[in-house]
């Protein structure tokens, strides 16, 4: 989509890419399923919806904002075209929003996380609640920009979906939405609390693989169900700031109401870092175009965390780089920035405590892969995989040791074997 | 896996392939045949073919029409496989080719069942308590189990210390987690 290339920006250096001004990253449906659950666990279905949707809402709203105005779109018309089709760009499915000034209905096929569900779980358990979350805060945000009403001032609900066995998904626009604009994170936000670039071991071959790997995945396209399929999985430009917020919020949610199972949460968002590794990295790994750019991953430790690393860069995720490596004993991973901590010093203050769950959990299972998984044999990424590596035979402690949302310089977590 | 009494049963049964005894209630294989070279995963058969006769005793129960004797017969396009109650703590599963009539399938089924019979232990089947059965059903059933009782946890707010040991939650506790592995789970309630 054309509009859509125009937008796209980022802080080479540091490894962010952006939309107009709104962070963005690649994530596989694994790893935003697994995300929404925790959300969903947290605060059951009905405030999680809520919850998800507004902070989607809010982070879509400016995205639009800057999408309607690069295109020059001026009627109601061209704007929610314009949104509509950015969406399949994003490989979040296809929206048809049918919203006048005062609300009204959508219509969703594909949608990502319905569908992706559906797919991934749909054979093992019935789902009795709507899973699309993400969409109804776009279609919300679309429809506000798109007739010039005050942002924040809808709401949308899914009543059918997919993902429940229905035959599309359906929504309904309407007002007395609470989103809140007046804080937003954005380009700016990023580079008033990143940290000038780290140069870690092996750090031309990480540059040169992130560089190779950026240029392959700006140009993928999505296909005629609006979703971007690769490396085994489904896999989105989605919008960074919806992650943190809806981690961040429910977290605190948790810390204020249900504080003897803070760790539990915080083990859940961490979980997510090691299903992304698995999959979307693993993925990568086992790819015929990894192959073409990198060659066939080897059964080297330090290779394959040199090649994570790179990924992580190139899908946009910020600096990280290896201080230290010592195979089969531990890993010092760095990163001067990534996309959790400035949404958290903008949003909430300085933390008392380290807040990169995903970053500091990757860095564990980066290990895990470079450790336990035989490359040469092409293994079946898949979750018979998973359970062996990551149910019960975790071999890594961590320690966040520095995290920007401290105030400390960077993000830097220590991963060690577990003694026996 | 095979014990002389199940072999002494099966032996000179035509396109007889397998014979399996599950634990009631728990649905665990108990004991099993297989015909030489097999490589199917008797636990697992076991486990589920368990599950099957439970599901259709409760249905047939919530009907009016069940009956100890009932057969639960299932026809695959290769296979028939007969299941049956042999007493009140096992089921017997045989799993004949297509090649053997359906009517001397069954009859094989019943000569050999009065055999086994005669060989199971008086079997008494360990109550456990419900708490360590809720968390097996979820171990067995619930998708990302390597993360289960982390969202039970979070869910309920017992915290995972308690879950870890489940056979000394209190009842209060039992029935927050089985209320949430319905949830999980996406069914009504959970049928242990």
């Amino acid at each position: 989509m054309k509009q859509m290339r125009s937008l796209l920006a980022a802080l080479p250096d540091d490894d962010l890419t952006f939309l107009g001004s709104s962070p963005y990253v690649y994530h596989c449906h694994h790893f935003n399923l697994f995300h929404d659950q925790t959300v969903d666990d947290a605060l059951g279905n009905e405030q999680a919806f809520a919850v998800k949707s507004r902070a989607a809402h809010e982070a879509s709203w400016h995205l639009l904002a800057d999408l309607v105005k690069s295109a020059d779109a001026v009627t109601p018309a061209e704007r929610l075209e314009i949104a509509a089709a950015a969406l399949p760009w994003m490989g979040h499915g296809r929206l048809a929003l049918l919203t006048e000034k005062h609300g009204g209905t959508a219509r969703g096929e594909y949608l990502h996380y319905g569908f992706s569900w559906q797919e991934k779980y749909g054979s093992r358990v019935r789902r009795r609640h709507p899973a699309d979350a993400f969409a109804a805060g776009w279609a919300a945000a679309a429809t506000e920009v798109a007739y010039d009403l005050p942002p924040g001032s809808l709401r949308c609900r899914e009543h059918a979906c997919f993902a429940c066995r229905e035959a599309a998904c359906t929504f309904e626009v309407e007002g007395g939405g609470d989103a809140n604009l007046d804080t937003y994170v954005g380009k700016e936000t990023f580079e008033r609390f990143i940290s000038p670039a780290t140069v870690g071991q092996n750090e031309d071959t990480v540059r040169k693989i992130a560089a190779g790997l950026k240029d392959f995945v700006a140009g993928i396209e999505s296909d005629e169900r609006g979703l971007v399929q690769g490396f085994g999985v489904y896999v989105t430009r989605h919008l960074a700031n919806y992650y943190d917020q809806t981690a961040y919020d429910t977290i605190h949610m948790i810390e204020r109401e249900k504080p003897r199972v803070t760790e539990v949460i915080e083990e859940l968002f961490g979980e997510s870092g090691h299903v992304c590794v698995f999959y979307t990295c693993g993925g990568i790994l086992a790819s015929p175009e990894w192959e073409a750019l990198v060659g066939p991953p080897e059964n080297d430790p330090e290779s394959i965390v040199v090649s994570c690393t790179a990924i992580a860069r190139g899908l946009g995720f910020g600096h990280w780089s290896i201080a230290e490596m010592v195979p089969g004993e531990r890993l010092v991973l760095q990163a001067s920035s990534n996309y959790e901590a400035p949404f958290y010093r903008e949003r909430y203050g300085k933390s008392e405590k380290p807040r990169c769950y995903f970053f500091a959990n990757a860095a564990r299972a980066f290990m895990q892969l470079a450790h336990k998984v035989d490359w040469q044999e092409r293994p079946q990424l898949d979750d018979a995989l998973y359970q062996s590596l990551f149910k019960s035979n975790l071999g890594w402690d961590l320690e966040m040791t520095r995290c920007q949302t401290r105030g400390d310089e960077v993000n830097e977590v220590v991963v060690t074997r577990r003694k026996a | 896996m095979s014990t002389d009494y199940l072999a002494d049963a099966a032996k000179g049964v035509p396109s007889l392939h397998a014979v399996l005894v599950t634990a009631m209630p728990d649905c665990l294989l108990f004991d099993s045949w297989l015909e030489e070279g097999s490589s199917w995963q008797a636990e697992e058969i076991a486990t589920y073919l368990g599950d099957l006769f439970r599901a259709n005793r409760e249905g047939l129960k919530a009907l009016s029409s069940w009956s100890a004797d009932m057969l639960v017969t299932i026809e695959s396009p290769e296979h028939y496989i007969l299941l049956k109650e042999v007493s009140n703590d096992f089921v017997c599963a045989c799993v004949f080719g297509r090649k053997t009539a359906l009517g001397m399938a069954r009859l094989y089924m019943q000569r050999m069942l009065e055999r086994i019979a005669e060989s199971l232990p008086v079997f008494k089947v360990e109550e456990r308590p419900r708490g360590v059965r809720v968390v097996d059903f979820l171990d067995r059933y619930a998708p990302d189990p390597h993360a289960v009782l982390l969202r039970v946890s979070l869910r309920t707010g017992v915290p995972m210390a308690a879950l870890e040991k489940p056979e000394s939650l209190s009842d209060e506790h039992v029935a927050e987690i089985e209320k949430t592995a319905a949830s999980i789970l996406g069914l009504e309630t959970l049928n242990i």
